[in-house]
C-alpha cells in the first residue's frame, strides 16, 4: 500500500491552511473530509471577525497566534484573493463595570503588543458611531481589528494547497485509526490509508478522532450560538465591528458589518439545542432584544436570515464511576496534543479563524518535527486567484470578460449580481451542492435568499455532474433539493 | 450608444403592456428588457384560470393571457425586445447598464418605466427558529419548479401563509397527489381571495388553521417536520411534513432607482409599474394601469 507522509482529519479552515503549510514541502499529504466540500462545519457558521489580540490571557499560544494571525491577514489575503475589510473593532460599555473590562482589556492588548489600541471617551465612541445607543459610556478602539467571509478563507487555502499538490478526498469520514510499525493505518467506510504522521482537525468530532487511539484526556462540550443577517440595505449603519461588553453577567451583543455590506448580528450564547445547528426562538429573541437597547435604530425588518452554530468548548476530563467529567474551568488556550506522531488541534474555537494559518503553521513544524523534516519545495506558490468578482469590476474590464466568456453575462442571482460564469466556475472548482456554490459565488445570500436563482443553480449543478435535478443536493448527503421528478 | 423614448424593466403583465401604451402614445423607439427567457414574468408559471376576467370578459389561464400580449407585441415594430438580458443599474445621466451573453452594453433613454415585479418574503425574514434544512421554499418558487420545472418538492406539504398564491399552490400540490396536511394562517381570517379560498382550500377539504404560526422548522438534512404554534392558547403541535412553502408576502422590487431616489422621490424621468409600483392581486388592473402609464409617460 502507499505509504503518505502526513494524513489530515476534516478541511475545515484549520485542516486547509495546515494542508497549505505542508504543501510547502516534499511531502505526500492527504486530507480526508467527511462531508462533501471544505468548510461545511464550524468554519462556515461562525463570526467572522479577525480579532486585534486583546481578548486572550498574554504570554499563550492563542495571544500568540492571534496577534500574528491578525497582523498577516491584509498581505495573506491578498495572496489568497480574498476579500477582507479592516474595519477596525469598537468594544463599548455602558457602564462602570463594563468600563473595568475594558481596561483590562486595554491593558491586556498592551502586554500581548497588539498595536494602535485606545480608549475612547462616549463622545468620541458617539463620532465614531453615531448610530449606538446614547448610554455609551467608553470604548476601546482597535484599528487591526477586522471582518472577512471566514469560508472565503478556507476555500481559499484550499485551492491553493490542492494546486501546489496536497490531495483532498471528501466523502471519507475517518472511523477507524491503528497505529502500526509504518505509523498509523486509517480507515473510512471505503478506503484504508496508510501515513507516517496523523494531523487531526476533526473539528466537534476531534476529541472522539483522536479518542479512536488514544485514551480520552480532552473532551468537546458544546454549546451553541444564534445569529441574525440583515440585508445590505443596512450598509453603513455601523462602520466598525461592535462588541458590547454587557454590564450585568450574560452576553453582549456583537454586529458586524460584513465583506458583502450585510449586518451580521450575534452570537447568542447558550446550551445546545436538540439538534445541532438550529436555532432557538429565545436566542433570536434575546438578538432582538439587545438590538433594541444597543441600536435602538435599526430596522429589524431587514433581517433576511437567521442561523445557528456550534461551539466546541474543550475541557480536561477525568474518569469519575466510569463517566468521562469535564474539569471545572475551561482550557484558556488552544489544545494541541502530540502523541507519538498524531498531533490533534482539539476545541479551537474564537480566535481560530484569526489564527488559521499561524495555527496551520505551528501544527505543519510540529508534524515536519516528528517526520525529521523534508526539504522546501522550490515551486511552490502561495498565490491564488479566486473566481472573478463581476460587482468589484469596472465596467471596461467586466465587458472584456464577457466577450471573451459570454456565460459571465447571463445575471443568475438577481441581489448578488452573481453570473452564470461565476457559478460555473465554482462547479468547476469543487462546489457540489447548492450551499457550496453560494459560498463560493454568493448567490443565494442576498435578500430574496435563492428564490430566484436556486432554480438555476441546481439545474446547472446537475448539468455539470451528469445528473438529475432531483439528485442535487442543498448541503450534506441526504439534502436533496427536489422530492424527485413526477 | 443605443437611444430610446422609453426603456422598461421588466416584460411581466405590466411591461408588455406598458410597451403597447406608450406606442399608442407615439413612442417610436422603446426598448423592453426581461432577464427570463420568455415574455410574461409570473404569467407563465401561472397554469391556472381565473386571468382576464375583467379585461377580456374571459377566464383565461395565466400563459393565455401572456400570450395575447406577446402577440400585440410581435406587430409593434416600435418594440425592441430584448430577452435574458439583466438591466444591472440606473444612472442619473439617463443611461442603463445591460447584461446579456451578448455583452455588456450601456444604453440611453428619455424614460424609463420599472416593471420588475415583486420579490417574496424568504423564511429568514420570518421568526422562525429550528434548522435550515432542504425542502423549505417560497410559494412562487415552488410554483414554477412545479409548473415549469415538472418537479415535485414533497409529498406532504405545509404551507405557511393564506394569500392567493399560497392557496393556488394548496390545489395544485393536491391535484399532483400530495397531501397538503395543513395550511397555517397568523391572521384570523384568509388572506387571499374569497374565490381562492372556495376553490382551492374549502373544494379539496384543506386544513386551514387560522390564528397559528410555524414557530420552527425540523431536519437536519431535509425538513421533517414543523412546530406549529396556535396564538390564542399558546399550544404548540409538532406536524410532520416533508416539505415547507411559504406565502409569506411581496415585496415591489425596486432596488433599481434606490440609487437615484432624492429624499424618497425618484427623478421625473422615471416610473414604477404593476407588482413593482404596489401588489397588485388581478391581472387585469396591472394591464389597466401599465396600459395608460406607458402613453401618459411617451406623450411626455
Ligand atoms: C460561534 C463561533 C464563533 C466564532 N467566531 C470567530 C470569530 O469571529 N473570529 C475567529 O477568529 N474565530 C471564530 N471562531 C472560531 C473559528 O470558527 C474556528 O476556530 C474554526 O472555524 C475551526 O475550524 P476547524 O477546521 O477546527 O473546524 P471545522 O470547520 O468544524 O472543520 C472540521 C472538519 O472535520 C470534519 N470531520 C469531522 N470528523 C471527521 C472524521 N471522522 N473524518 C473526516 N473528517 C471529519 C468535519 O466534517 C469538518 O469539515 C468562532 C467559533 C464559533 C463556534
Ligand atoms: C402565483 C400568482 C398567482 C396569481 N393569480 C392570479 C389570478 O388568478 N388572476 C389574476 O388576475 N391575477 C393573478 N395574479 C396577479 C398577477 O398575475 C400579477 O400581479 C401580475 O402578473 C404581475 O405582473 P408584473 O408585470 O407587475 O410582474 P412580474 O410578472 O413579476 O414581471 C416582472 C418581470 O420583471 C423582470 N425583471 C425584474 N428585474 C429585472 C431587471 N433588473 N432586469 C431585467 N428584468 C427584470 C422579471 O424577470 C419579471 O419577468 C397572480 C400572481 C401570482 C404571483
Amino acid at each position: 500500500m502507499e505509504t503518505r507522509d502526513v494524513v489530515i482529519v476534516g478541511a475545515g479552515l484549520l485542516g486547509c491552511f495546515a494542508a497549505r503549510a505542508l504543501a510547502a514541502y516534499a511531502l505526500d499529504v492527504t486530507v480526508l473530509e467527511a462531508r462533501e466540500d471544505v468548510c461545511t462545519g464550524v468554519s462556515r457558521a461562525n463570526t467572522g471577525v479577525i480579532y486585534a489580540g486583546y481578548d486572550t490571557q498574554p504570554g499563550t499560544l492563542k495571544t500568540r497566534l492571534c496577534v500574528a494571525g491578525s497582523r498577516g491577514m491584509a498581505a495573506l489575503c491578498r495572496e489568497l484573493d480574498v476579500p477582507f475589510s479592516r474595519c477596525g473593532s469598537l468594544m463599548i460599555a455602558c457602564g462602570e463595570k463594563a468600563e473595568a473590562v475594558l481596561r483590562r482589556k486595554y491593558a491586556a492588548g498592551l502586554e500581548n503588543g497588539v498595536e494602535g489600541l485606545r480608549l475612547l471617551t462616549a463622545g468620541a465612541v458617539r463620532a465614531m458611531e453615531p448610530n449606538l445607543t446614547d448610554r455609551v459610556t467608553a470604548g476601546l478602539y482597535a484599528p487591526g481589528a477586522g471582518t472577512l467571509d471566514p469560508w472565503a478563507l478556507g476555500i481559499a487555502a484550499f485551492e491553493n494547497a490542492q494546486a501546489n499538490g496536497v490531495e483532498f478526498r471528501f466523502g471519507q469520514a475517518v472511523g477507524a485509526i491503528r497505529r502500526n510499525p509504518g505509523g498509523f493505518l486509517l480507515e473510512t467506510d471505503t478506503e484504508t490509508y496508510q501515513t507516517r504522521a496523523v494531523l487531526n482537525c476533526a473539528g466537534l468530532a476531534a476529541d472522539r478522532v483522536r479518542e479512536l487511539v488514544e485514551a480520552p484526556l480532552v473532551r468537546i462540550f458544546p454549546s451553541a450560538a444564534d445569529y441574525l443577517v440583515l440585508d445590505d440595505l443596512s450598509r453603513g449603519f455601523v462602520r466598525h465591528v461592535i462588541f458590547h461588553e454587557p454590564e450585568e453577567k450574560g452576553k453582549g451583543l456583537t454586529l458586524v458589518p460584513t465583506v458583502s455590506g450585510n449586518l451580521l448580528v450575534g452570537p447568542t450564547e447558550r446550551d445546545m439545542a436538540v439538534a445541532p445547528g438550529a436555532t432557538a426562538a429565545a436566542g433570536l429573541a434575546e438578538l432582538r432584544a439587545l438590538c433594541a437597547q444597543i441600536v435602538p435604530d435599526l430596522d429589524l425588518d431587514l433581517v433576511i436570515r437567521s442561523f445557528g452554530a456550534v461551539r466546541p468548548n474543550p475541557y480536561y476530563v477525568r474518569e469519575e464511576g466510569g463517566v468521562w467529567q469535564p474539569e471545572a474551568r475551561g482550557i484558556p488556550s488552544f489544545t494541541v496534543l502530540e502523541e507519538g506522531g498524531l498531533v490533534s488541534l482539539i476545541g479551537i474555537k474564537t480566535p481560530g479563524l484569526t489564527c488559521a494559518k499561524p495555527l496551520g503553521d505551528y501544527a505543519a513544524q510540529r508534524l515536519l518535527a516528528h517526520l525529521g523534516g523534508a526539504a522546501r519545495r522550490p515551486d511552490f506558490d502561495p498565490r491564488r486567484r479566486g473566481i472573478p468578482n463581476l460587482s468589484a469590476m469596472a465596467e471596461t474590464e467586466r465587458a472584456a470578460l464577457v466577450l471573451s466568456q459570454p456565460d459571465y453575462g447571463r445575471i443568475v442571482c438577481r441581489c448578488r449580481g452573481v453570473s452564470e460564469g461565476e457559478v460555473r466556475e465554482a462547479i468547476r472548482r469543487g462546489a457540489c451542492t447548492v450551499d457550496g456554490v453560494k459560498r463560493r459565488t454568493g448567490a443565494g445570500m442576498g435578500r430574496c435568499q435563492g428564490g430566484v436563482c436556486m432554480e438555476r443553480v441546481l439545474a446547472l449543478l446537475a448539468e455539470a455532474r451528469g445528473v438529475p435535478a432531483s439528485a442535487v443536493c442543498k448541503d450534506g448527503a441526504g439534502s436533496e433539493v427536489l422530492h424527485g421528478t413526477l | 450608444m443605443e437611444r430610446y423614448d422609453l426603456l422598461i424593466v421588466g416584460a411581466g403583465a405590466a411591461g408588455m403592456a406598458a410597451a403597447l401604451g406608450a406606442v399608442r402614445g407615439g413612442a417610436a423607439r422603446v426598448l423592453l428588457v426581461d432577464r427570463g427567457d420568455r415574455l410574461g414574468g409570473v404569467l407563465p408559471q401561472c397554469i391556472h384560470h381565473g386571468f382576464g376576467l375583467s379585461y377580456f370578459h374571459e377566464d383565461l389561464r395565466g400563459p393565455d393571457y401572456a400570450a395575447r400580449f406577446a402577440a400585440l407585441l410581435a406587430d409593434a415594430p416600435e418594440v425592441a425586445l430584448r430577452l435574458d438580458t439583466t438591466v444591472l443599474e440606473l444612472s442619473a445621466d439617463r443611461t442603463a447598464l445591460l447584461s446579456s451573453r451578448a455583452g455588456l452594453e450601456r444604453v440611453a433613454f428619455r424614460r424609463c418605466l420599472l416593471c420588475c415585479g415583486a420579490r417574496e418574503k424568504p423564511i429568514g425574514a420570518l421568526d422562525v427558529a429550528g434548522t435550515r434544512p432542504a425542502g423549505v421554499f417560497t410559494a412562487g418558487q415552488a410554483q414554477k419548479l412545479v409548473n415549469l420545472g415538472g418537479y415535485d418538492l414533497g409529498r406532504r406539504i405545509v404551507i405557511l401563509g393564506s394569500g392567493d398564491i399560497g392557496m393556488i399552490m394548496a390545489r395544485r400540490f393536491t391535484l399532483r397527489g400530495c397531501e397538503v396536511v395543513m395550511m397555517v394562517e397568523q391572521a384570523a381570517a384568509p388572506g387571499g381571495l374569497a374565490r381562492n379560498l372556495h376553490a382551492c382550500i374549502e373544494a379539496y377539504r384543506i386544513p386551514l388553521r387560522l390564528r397559528a404560526t410555524v414557530t420552527q422548522v425540523h431536519g437536519a438534512a431535509r425538513i421533517t417536520g414543523v412546530t406549529v404554534r396556535d396564538l390564542d392558547t399558546g399550544a404548540e403541535e409538532l406536524v410532520p411534513c416533508d416539505a415547507l412553502v411559504t406565502a409569506a408576502g411581496l415585496i415591489p422590487e425596486r432596488e433599481l432607482a434606490r440609487a437615484l431616489l432624492h429624499g424618497g422621490t425618484p427623478p421625473d424621468w422615471l416610473g414604477f409599474s404593476g407588482n413593482c409600483e404596489h401588489i397588485h392581486e388581478i391581472v387585469d388592473s396591472v394591464t389597466v394601469q401599465a396600459l395608460a402609464l406607458g402613453e401618459r409617460m411617451a406623450k411626455m
